[in-house]
């Protein structure tokens, strides 16, 4: 064969192939199987209420400098689920505003004295006392010794958190296995705010409207007292407080929910009974002191903490009590 | 002319004949086709605890059905209580891809809660029975610990935790804007609750779920079945399933840790040792790392 036959023939080879693949392409295109359907379109992923927008935190909490220096003492005693570093926005401010402040962790009474003795004694050079979140009761004894504080005009914060006892019997799998010393409403200082006409709630408070990245950061407000300058307080864990006797609400979370009744209502998260203030919520002390209003509110309690006019020596020392009056001497032992 | 007619007569019989045998032996294959499926409906099943790897396969089943051209209709066969939220948000967009392909039905053979709900949005109708648990809308995730511990060195600040609390919460609740959302995307002209009932997160019963909108009719797989087939318009048709993904040999032998059910985020998200914040969209008790402690501290002081 001549070699231009033979080149012809692969050309006509070549030519005839790339016709067919050709073809086989563009029937491919055309016949073939449809392609994949376009993505679907998520309308609830592209809309702009998509990204929950963060919370305004800053502010700083500030504590008034006139007048006197006067201690705070804040009570770490009763198994208090705060500590130091927790309360540290609180504490800062009022040791910027040179006053003093004393934790007190218990312990140092003597064998044979009153229960309590102890925490009275401390009370006794104070001006002001914060218990926050107790985990034990207040023993007849203290609640007296506050009482009398509070009468001589020292300022007292309760702050509480709604009841934990659930917590520890809701997981617990053995049968007949139950958690039995628990403590009644831990997280509360019960019988020292019924002692000033006010009460903890059995619940947390939430709204699944109007709140701050989550159902249980719920909005609330006030126009006077500590809540002065207060409308929009982040509560990340609020209960509400019912006041009695001379006890008045100061500062309120509105349309909310309690987690106990489901029901929805105003309820009232802070109350204040003359001296006596008592907080439904014991974050804005620590984790959240600077979210929302809560810098206003914190500064407001600081400022009421130390605004106060105690006497000196109250709560009397059990001798005083039938004898000289005399606040800086040690606790008597009572045999 | 008699004997041209009389051949002419045998001829025509034989050729009947013939034709005769031709048909009879054609005839089965004719009553075949007759009577052949004019398609399949697939029933992929989503079971158990929704995970990255659980919802690879399930996602690829559905994949499956939709590029098999014989399979006409899906029945998606949902009993489980979700997972993680990505993992839930990908079998979202699967399913709801699908659907917009075929009919697809959803049967809650047992549980449709969270994730899987999620996954069964889109779906066309939601088969109940009237114990089947549905529901369970919402966002769940652990809090990531502050604390650089002692003994390692990071980048920074956030390297441990990912992000602090409050950034955790925002974006729970931005997951729970698109899930509420993706729900009332789906099914809002259906739904007799509020967005805010919604969120509330409830586990209904099947028969609670037809009357609020969160269902739409009673009935077995077989209806869902039915229905699909129906939507695809077929009235002779196959159906054949695809598993989930088994759980391992061990935990089918129950030798696995996982036992009676009560699986912790460790067993299940294979995370031992490196506390990670999961954000899950998973119904029912979460044993973390505070509560099981309680509880061991609770079964010291009484025992």
């Amino acid at each position: 064969m001549q070699p231009r036959n033979v080149a012809r023939a692969i050309g006509i080879i070549a030519v005839v192939a790339a016709v067919v693949v050709a073809a086989a392409f563009a029937g491919g295109l055309l016949l073939g199987p449809s392609t994949q359907s376009e993505a679907p379109n998520a309308p609830a992923y592209n809309t702009n209420e998509l990204i929950a927008e963060p919370i305004e935190d800053d502010g700083s909490v500030t504590a008034p400098t006139d007048g006197q220096a006067k201690t705070v003492v804040i009570d770490m005693s009763h198994g208090n689920d705060v500590s130091e570093n927790d309360l540290q926005p609180l504490i800062d401010a009022l040791v910027a505003a040179d006053h003093n402040v004393r934790m007190y962790s218990g312990g140092t009474s003597s064998i044979g004295s009153q229960p309590g003795a102890a925490f009275n004694e401390t009370l006794r050079g104070a001006d002001a006392l914060v218990a926050a979140s107790p985990a034990t009761t207040y023993s007849s004894n203290e609640v007296a010794g506050v009482e009398a504080f509070a009468d001589a005009g020292g300022r007292v914060l309760l702050a509480a958190e709604p009841p934990t006892t659930t917590s520890t019997t809701s997981t617990v799998s053995i049968p007949g296995l139950s958690s039995g010393g628990t403590i009644a409403a831990a997280g509360q200082p019960t019988n020292l705010a019924a002692t000033f006409g006010v009460s903890f709630g059995n619940g947390y408070l939430y709204d699944m409207t109007e709140n701050a990245n989550n159902f249980q950061s719920v909005h609330a407000g006030g126009d006077s007292g500590v809540a002065d300058g207060v409308e929009n307080a982040i509560l990340t864990d609020a209960t509400p407080v019912t006041t009695g006797g001379d006890a008045s609400s100061v500062l309120t979370a509105s349309d909310v929910s309690l987690s106990s009744t489901r029901e929805e209502a105003s309820y009232s998260v802070a109350a204040r009974n003359g001296d006596v203030l008592a907080v439904g919520d014991t974050d804005f002390l620590t984790s959240s002191a600077t979210a929302g209003d809560n810098d206003v509110l914190l500064s407001n309690v600081a400022a009421f903490l130390v605004s106060g006019d105690k006497e000196a020596g109250a709560p009397a020392s059990p001798s005083s009590s039938t004898g000289e009056q005399n606040g800086t001497m040690p606790p008597v032992m009572t045999a | 002319m008699t004997s041209l007619d009389g051949s002419g007569r045998q001829l025509t019989l034989v050729l009947v004949l013939v034709g005769l045998l031709v048909g009879v032996a054609v005839a089965p294959q004719a009553w075949d086709s007759a009577n052949e499926p004019e398609g399949t409906v697939a029933v992929v099943e989503l079971h158990g605890t929704i995970t990255g790897d659980s919802a690879s396969a399930v996602i690829d089943n559905l994949r499956e059905a939709r590029q098999n051209d014989s399979i006409k209709a899906v029945v998606l066969d949902v009993d489980s209580p979700g997972g993680t939220a990505s993992a839930s948000e990908q079998f979202y967009l699967a399913v709801k891809r699908t659907a917009s392909e075929m009919p697809v039905m959803t049967s809650v053979t047992g549980t449709a809660a969270s994730g899987s709900y999620y996954a069964a949005a889109p779906t066309d109708n939601i088969y109940v029975t009237p114990a089947s648990v549905i529901g369970s809308i919402g966002v769940r995730a652990t809090l990531p610990s502050a604390n650089i511990p002692e003994g390692q060195i990071v980048t920074g600040p956030d390297k441990v935790g990912g992000s602090t609390p409050d950034e955790v919460r925002q974006r729970v609740e931005t997951l729970r804007r698109a899930f509420v959302g993706s729900v009332f995307a789906e099914r809002g002209d259906r739904i007799e609750l509020t967005r805010e009932e919604v969120s509330h997160a409830k586990v209904y019963a099947g028969a609670t779920g037809v009357e609020n909108g969160l269902a739409d009719e009673i009935g077995g797989i077989d209806t869902a079945i039915a229905a699909a087939a129906d939507d695809a318009g077929l009235s002779n048709y196959n159906v054949v399933r695809m598993e989930a993904p088994q759980p391992s040999v061990l935990a089918q032998l129950g030798l696995s840790t996982a036992t009676s059910g009560d699986t912790t985020t460790a067993q299940t998200f294979e995370y031992r040792g490196v506390d990670t914040v999961q954000y899950l969209m998973l119904h029912g008790t979460i044993k973390t790392k505070t509560t099981s402690n309680t509880t061991e501290v609770t079964a010291n002081a009484t025992a």
